[in-house]
């Protein structure tokens, strides 16, 4: 199969020069997996910075209507729509896909493979270059005539496709560009990881010895290979739809406003999935390594995370219950959307069984493992309700679903990333983040994330309606207790937001002053351990052959409780 | 280069095939038999597809894990479609309206029906 890969393949550092690269050469056209992987992850910061600028906007208007937000201003019913479509985006597209996927992928692969970079990394350069573009594009659609788009992160048409109706002629295109600008992006960063994983491992390393967050990786890359199609061909009749006058979407002229939301959620569903895999992984790597002892069952979270991403395709009309949609086709995919809980429940149990009788070490990043655990499982439980298409049908549209798909999304963006760059930090910037600030910014996130969403729950029940600007104007919605419970998300969310001060300072801080980091400090077996602490160009002077799988942890009969993968017998 | 010789001839041995069942595919339906209609337009252009596909596009030389990727793309596409047809077929874009809740709202109401 080697053979078959084009010429692109060869590894980019060849030559080998060793006087100081110029700017250009180590920023911007840098080829090496590690420098892109940090560029991802900074951007997707930044862009979690102004996503969670936007919460914060929004919750203050919900909570006081038509207050003078400090820091942004009066908003009006306008810039309350674009700020809630495009914190939905930009945190979903542009912070949870290129942190969780690229970031963590193109650092983790090419290390825990054991091979010197990707095998296309020109390939890879591009697929930064045009994810920093998308981002360059949606954050320009905020200064257009009409502002932001403001129809929805689902862009449901009419809504999206008239500018009459979204009141953002510009905003809402240059949304769909940007949309379509980063799938590419991502399409191009999938093809690499797929085939640096399957194509170009250490000597020795077989299928089952592969990490598990690199299988999980892999297998999104794939899901969103197999996904985004329909979606850019319906992002493309969408945009004909605003900017040529077609109606493919336009019910009046013999469209079908139904068609996008089939073609947006056979993309939309299995994105979950994309998103959520990656942190499935890196839990798997941090509770094997805190709990000292073998992951339980193997095989049997990859053939479940498999399983998942197949069900993942069969499940997309469940968001659609009550648009109208064919009540016999509800039947199926409510059957099929409560069988895609018992593969994700599976790995849950398996992640549980780990930790049995274990000799667990609460560090930070074995913290945020536990806790991804514990919230998803709300978030998981929270959706067989809504999955049921008799109940969603009172629930659909309400903060139920809303805190329903933020008990999934965080645990995955925030808690999942959280562990992640806890458990890599080390390896990224060969130093150690101050571990008790670490464990408060742990707990000053965790604790306000539930008073911010249970709250929402009970909203959702007591029937609060979603995309409403001031419920001042629902005598319904605002009695005096559901006004109460928004302020208490609102000031959660403060809170929660002043601790991310905290984790800045830390992070920034660690990377420059932090305590010296050695080659394995948590005495982990994987293969990105055994380099140096950051890793040099070309990752290893000689690559390292591999013996037996990852997670030979306290095997009987040796002195030390670890065992790496590239330690002779 | 004898071998690269063999593969442009083949490739335009293909595109004459393709061009005869192009032929095929216009004259079909021209008799106006229905069954006639529908196998030289749907069945010729499913042929034509697959040669595309093996011949120009590489996949039968190709390593065979491609094949399988592309049979599974076509299977998520005929799931989509049989996911979407009933809502989507036939329906007129009528579908999200509700109607069989309209008996219980005021007979003056206006719920665009007036459009179709």
């Amino acid at each position: 199969m080697a053979e078959s890969i084009p010429s692109d393949a060869t590894p980019a550092h060849d030559d080998h020069h060793h006087e100081e690269p110029s700017f250009a050469s180590k920023y911007i056209f840098s080829t090496d997996h590690k420098m892109i992987a940090m560029q991802y992850m900074f951007t997707g910061m930044a862009m979690a910075l102004i996503g969670g600028f936007m919460a914060y906007v929004f919750r203050m208007q919900l909570a006081f209507p038509g207050i003078d937000v400090p820091g942004y201003g009066l908003v009006t019913p306008a810039n309350y729509n674009s700020l809630v479509t495009n914190h939905g985006t930009i945190m979903i597209f542009w912070v949870a896909m290129p942190v969780l996927i690229a970031a963590f992928g193109n650092f983790l692969i090419p290390l825990m493979c054991g091979c010197d970079d990707m095998v296309f990394p020109r390939i890879n350069r591009l697929s930064y270059q045009i994810f920093l573009l998308s981002a360059i594009v949606l954050l320009g659609s905020f200064f257009v005539q009409g502002g932001g788009f403001g129809g929805a992160w689902t862009a449901y048409p009419p809504l999206s496709a008239k500018a009459e109706y979204s009141l953002t002629p510009l905003g809402s295109s240059i949304w769909l560009i940007a949309v379509a600008l980063e799938f590419v992006a991502f399409l191009l960063g999938g093809i690499n990881f797929v085939t640096t994983a399957m194509n170009a491992r250490a000597p020795g390393m077989k299928l089952y010895d592969i990490p598990m967050v690199v299988w999980m990786i892999v297998i999104a890359s794939i899901l969103f290979m197999v996904s985004v199609g329909p979606l850019i061909a319906g992002a493309i009749m969408l945009l004909f739809d605003q900017v040529l006058g077609t109606a493919f979407y336009d019910p009046d002229r013999g469209g079908d406003p139904i068609l996008w939301q089939h073609l947006f959620w056979f993309f939309g569903h299995p994105e979950v999935y994309v998103v959520l895999l990656p942190a499935v992984g890196i839990t798997a790597e941090i509770i094997t390594v805190f709990s000292r002892k073998k992951l339980f069952a193997y095989k049997t979270v990859l053939h479940t995370a498999i399983g998942t991403g197949v069900l993942s395709f069969t499940v997309w009309a469940h968001h659609q219950f009550i648009a109208g949609i064919d009540p016999r086709m509800a039947h199926v995919f409510t059957l099929t959307t409560l069988l895609i809980s018992i593969p994700i429940a599976e790995m849950m149990f398996v992640y549980i069984a780990t930790l049995y009788g274990g000799s667990i070490r609460l560090t930070t990043p074995m913290l945020w493992a536990l806790a991804f655990i514990g919230e998803f499982l709300i978030g998981g439980v929270t959706g067989i309700f809504l999955g049921a298409s008799g109940s969603d049908i009172y629930l659909h549209d309400t903060y139920f679903v809303l805190a329903h798909f933020h008990y999934t999304f965080y645990p995955i963006a925030i808690i999942g990333t959280m562990a992640g760059v806890t458990f890599w930090f080390p390896k990224m910037f060969g130093r150690h983040m101050n571990e008790n600030l670490g464990k408060i910014h742990f707990w000053g996130s965790i604790i306000p994330f539930n008073f911010i969403f249970i709250p929402l729950f009970v909203l959702g029940l007591g029937g609060q309606h979603r995309r409403v600007f001031d419920y001042t104007n629902f005598p319904d919605l605002s009695l005096p207790w559901m006004q109460e419970f928004r302020v208490i998300a609102t000031v959660a969310l403060l809170v929660m937001l002043g601790f991310q001060i905290l984790f800045l300072y830390n992070f920034f801080q660690s990377i420059f002053k932090g305590r010296k980091a050695e080659r394995n400090p948590w005495n982990s077996n994987t293969l990105e351990w055994t380099t140096e602490s950051p890793p040099p160009h070309g990752n290893w002077p000689e690559l390292p052959t591999v013996y037996r799988g990852p997670y030979e942890y306290s095997v009987p009969g040796r002195d030390k409780d670890y065992w790496p993968q590239n330690e002779p017998v | 280069m004898s071998e690269e010789a063999h593969g442009t001839s083949n490739y335009i041995k293909i595109w004459a095939i393709l061009v005869v069942l192009l032929v095929l595919s216009v004259l079909g339906p021209m008799l106006g038999i229905q069954a006639v209609t529908l196998i030289t337009a749907f069945g010729i252009a499913v042929v034509k597809a697959y040669m595309v596909a093996k011949k120009f596009m590489h996949i039968s030389e190709a390593p065979k894990f491609i094949t399988y990727l592309m049979v599974t793309c076509l299977v998520f596409m005929l799931l989509f479609v049989a996911g979407s047809a009933p809502d989507v077929f036939k329906s007129e874009g009528d579908n999200w309206k509700k109607t069989a809740s309209w008996q219980y709202m005021p007979p003056e109401a206006d719920h665009g029906a007036e459009n179709h």
